[in-house]
């Protein structure tokens, strides 16, 4: 028996004996899913009755012909009452559900004007409303009749065009897409939530038992363990999948639901695409289950895990719920969505839509969404830190309050950690979505100004202050070699243009949004030289000194001790993300890599005046060039491509930049 | 034979184990001493191939534990406080699953665990789910666990905590009778007379490093003080640095 095989087949004997997997896997679905789906119905078809079987109080004001009144007495569901006083009154108080006002004299056309009063907020006058407005309409219809027969004229005049609808759509079809919305959401949960509790029991829970360092001085190497337990969590995924779609599909076909008789649905999936959905569910289990795994094994007690995986477990929601509303349909790029290509799949499954080459492409993308997760997974089970070492550090630390050990760490001396340091701009990032936007759009400008300075600028330095730690090396202050300089200003008359490329070349994707980008060029284009002056203020020198301290001071300095390739991304990616806001999406990428180019030169130069020297360069030229006339033109409309001979250039600049810091001194090594 | 050479093991900036070098021949119980956070469960896991080793070797029965893990994780018997057992397994299905790991056939598997049932007593309980087994009976099951493949070396961390008096004789009893056996033995403790009833050699463990070792009797003497006691204090007390 090969080791995997052996922790698997114990995992499923634990599992088994776990009362909270199995209500989760048995009951729910077996069980409470039927039942509360009948009740619910019985619930909504009594309501149904119970409206039909009321007769709905209606009223006529105003010279009622006694012609209409016979009518409305005859009707089925209806019963004539008086009302006294104004029938908006009379329709609050329940006394009557719909009012129709016969207007008093037949206008010249022989027209006559009804108004019919009810309230739309209510089921029962919206229902009295229809029945009325039938036997008014049956009323009008019989005076035609009778203009017609006076007239000797057809009956069929008064109906040129008769239609009539046919709908090439089986019962089937009809009952799978309505169904179809909803199903595809709730396999997905069901899966989810089956592989949920035992990836945290068999992760978390053997750290939180003290069972893992036991299973790991087992002569089986830890890639065994991980597979033997993700097999069962992914197995008891499908399983319980399996077993929620069994039950819909039995609860549907036994017939025992009045709904579908009533409403004209008929459901029935054929077999044969009940197969292809469950197989689809197996890369789609074995997904959750090593992404689960993978986490969960990073806490160390069930309650911690619980608490990080119920964000993994709402953010997975929602590519599975896009199915349900409608005008969203699965092409190439859908099918490449995790979890939201499976969702589109199975609702593309029950109405008989499902194409060959979008089932591979699912298929075969969540298969690969799989493997990373189990990498994910086992790369966790390797690592002796993720497995011991997390208990130890939590013990000390949480003896302690945040703000003794914000000074304890610091100490004069040192940097935040990249924890403190992403928390920080977090905040700042919140501050000035809820202060900065404020500030600009009741002061204009210099509201614009005074949220750098003030929301930016001098939290960081506060920050940086109080907690202690050492200003010189958080925020990279060493004056910069000549060979530093040089090097910026190549770097960034290679980056400004490559920005631009990226934002033309995004423009194939992304749709650009005109009216900002008009009232964005207004913003920067000066008239006059003193206008010119105040925007370079603004709009560049500004930035540069207060978004430089906070993202390539504080952030850069904070990160510094990861990988290099890692707290460059990571910052150019805050920086982007910083610049976000709901309208210009467009602005991420362009943003992100000026942001990655920045933080690599001045984690290189050791000196973050290179960067605000970059950052002023880079939107000072944009000022610039929006101001002058001759300029504008070439450069104005982002959808036009950039001009071909700026590409070379700008590569070679951007070339001789990283070569030239690469080789200058490195400030933040000495 | 179990070797330690210059073993060190750092966690971020802290040194737990700081150039260890100890042996354990066979049929010899070797006592490793020290106070709390003297870096000896660091040591042992690093021995039970639990933890990586930043610097130096160990060896069990010529298995080296970072280049041959699963061979030496064959060779012994590892048992530590913080090793929990199977909250939804019996007593009996816990010993029979790490005798599968360790790649038993089931004959072998269901003779050796009747054996050990008998030889900790417990029978009366084999059939309990663990996780409503008392401290003892867990300690006893733990014992079994860790036995199972019958190993040469026995690394034990601190095997006698929190258990009354009758299930801490019945480990005496178990390494005394595992030394005659032939049996190397390596434990952890900082209870003297456990020391004095068990061990052959002693090493005391101060801030990582092997302040003092050898038999009982000669590090009394080493220190001139009355008793193991406190020589053992005198060792661990010595020049803080």
């Amino acid at each position: 028996m090969s080791p995997w095989w052996i922790v698997c087949k114990k995992e499923l004997r634990e599992t088994f004996r776990d009362r909270r997997t199995m209500t989760m896997m048995i009951v729910v679905p077996v069980l409470l899913y039927p039942v509360l789906l009948i009740v619910s119905e019985q619930v909504l078809l009594f309501g149904m009755r119970n409206l039909e079987s009321d007769g709905a109080a209606v009223a006529v004001v105003g010279n009622a012909p006694p012609q209409l009144l016979r009518m409305l007495d005859a009707a089925e569901g209806l019963s004539v009452v008086d009302v006294d006083g104004p029938p908006e009154e009379a329709i609050h108080s329940d006394s009557v559900t719909a009012v129709a006002l016969i207007g008093p004299v037949q206008r010249a056309d022989g027209t006559r004007d009804v108004t019919l009063v009810f309230d739309a907020a209510s089921d029962r006058s919206r229902r009295g409303r229809s029945q009325l407005a039938g036997v008014v309409a049956e009323w009008g219809d019989s005076l035609l009749v009778e203009r017609l027969q006076d007239a000797e004229l057809p009956l069929s005049l008064a109906h040129p065009v008769s239609v009539s609808d046919s709908s090439i759509a089986r019962p089937a079809e009809v009952g799978g897409s309505t169904l179809g919305r909803i199903l595809p959401l709730l396999l997905v949960v069901f899966t989810l939530l089956g592989a949920f509790y035992p990836a945290i029991d068999l992760a978390a829970g053997e750290k939180e038992h003290g069972t893992l360092e036991t299973l790991l001085t087992a002569p089986v190497p830890s890639s065994a363990v991980v597979i033997g337990k993700f097999v069962t969590v992914a197995l008891i995924g499908v399983v319980a999948a399996g077993l929620n779609l069994g039950s819909m599909i039995l609860t549907f076909q036994t017939g025992i639901l009045q709904f579908t008789g009533v409403s004209g649905l008929e459901v029935s999936i054929p077999f044969g695409s009940i197969v292809v959905i469950f197989l689809t569910l197996v890369p789609l289990a074995v997904f959750f289950g090593a992404l689960f795994l993978g986490i969960a094994v990073r806490s160390s007690s069930f309650k911690e895990a619980q608490n990080v995986l119920t964000p993994v477990y709402m953010l997975v929601l929602i590519p599975a719920m896009l199915p349900v509303f409608s005008g969203m349909e699965l092409g190439p790029f859908m099918a490449l969505v995790p979890v939201a290509g499976v969702s589109f799949f199975f609702r593309d499954l029950m109405t008989g839509d499902a194409t060959f080459v979008t089932g591979a492409l699912v298929l075969g993308s969540t298969g690969l969404y799989a493997a990373g997760g189990l990498l994910f997974a086992a790369r966790a089970f390797g690592n002796e830190r993720v497995l011991f070492g997390s208990v130890d550090d939590a013990d000390v630390d949480s003896t302690r309050g945040w703000v003794e050990k914000l000074r304890e760490r610091s100490n004069g001396s040192g940097v935040p950690s990249p924890e403190q340091g992403l928390g920080f701009v977090a905040f700042v990032a919140l501050l000035y979505f809820y202060g900065g936007f404020q500030l600009q759009y009741r002061f204009g400008e210099p509201g614009l100004l005074a949220a750098e300075w003030l929301l930016l600028l001098v939290p960081a330095l506060l920050f940086v202050r109080v907690a202690g730690f050492s200003v010189r090396e958080t925020l990279s202050l060493h004056g910069p070699s000549q060979r530093a300089l040089l090097g910026a200003l190549l770097l960034i008359a290679g980056a400004t243009p490559m920005a631009w490329v990226i934002g033309w070349l995004q423009s194939f994707v992304l749709p650009i949004p005109w009216e900002i980008l008009e009232g964005l060029e207004e913003l920067v284009t000066a008239e006059t030289t003193g206008r010119l002056l105040w925007l370079l203020l603004v709009l560049a020198v500004t930035p540069a000194i207060c978004e430089e301290v906070v993202f390539r001071g504080v952030l850069l300095g904070a990160t510094k001790k990861l990988e290099p390739w890692r707290f460059i991304l990571l910052n150019g990616g805050v920086f982007g993300a910083f610049h976000l806001s709901f309208e210009t999406a467009i602005r991420f990428l362009p943003t992100a890599s000026l942001g990655i180019v920045i933080a690599w030169a001045v984690w290189r130069s050791g000196s973050i005046w290179i960067g605000m020297l970059m950052h002023a360069l880079n939107n000072g030229s944009i000022v610039v060039l929006a101001s002058s006339p001759s300029l504008r033109e070439v450069f104005s409309d982002p959808e036009a491509p950039p001009p071909l001979w700026l590409i070379p250039l700008a590569a070679i600049a951007l070339y001789s930049g990283v070569r030239v810091l690469n080789t200058s001194t490195n400030q933040s090594e000495r | 034979m179990i070797r330690v050479d210059a073993l060190t093991k750092c966690y971020g900036l802290l040194t737990a184990v700081d150039g260890l070098t100890c042996q354990v021949a066979p049929g010899e119980v070797y006592a490793l001493l020290g106070p709390n956070g003297a870096g000896k469960t660091t040591a042992l896991r690093c021995l039970a191939t639990l933890l990586g080793p930043n610097s130096g070797s160990a060896s069990v029965f010529g298995f080296d534990v970072v280049q041959d893990p699963i061979e030496a994780r064959r060779q012994m018997a590892f048992l530590a406080v913080s090793m929990g057992l199977y909250e939804r397994l019996t007593a009996r299905e816990m010993v029979e699953y790490f005798g599968r790991l360790h790649g038993m056939g089931r004959d072998a598997l269901g003779r050796r665990v009747d054996e050990l049932v008998d030889l900790f007593g417990i029978g009366d309980f084999e059939d309990r789910l663990c996780g409503r087994l008392s401290t003892g009976q867990r300690q006893r099951v733990s014992l079994a666990r860790a036995l199972v493949h019958d190993p040469m070396a026995l690394i034990l961390d601190e095997p006698t905590l929190g258990l009354d008096v009758l299930s801490g004789e019945m480990i005496y009893d178990f390494i005394t009778r595992e030394r005659e056996r032939g049996k190397a033995v390596l434990f952890s403790t900082h209870q003297m007379d456990e020391v004095e009833l068990l061990a052959d050699r002693v090493g005391v463990l101060r801030q990582g490093r092997l302040v003092a070792e050898g038999r009982p009797a000669d590090l009394v003497a080493q220190t001139g003080a009355a008793s193991l006691s406190l020589a053992f204090l005198e060792l661990v007390r010595e020049a803080p640095s």
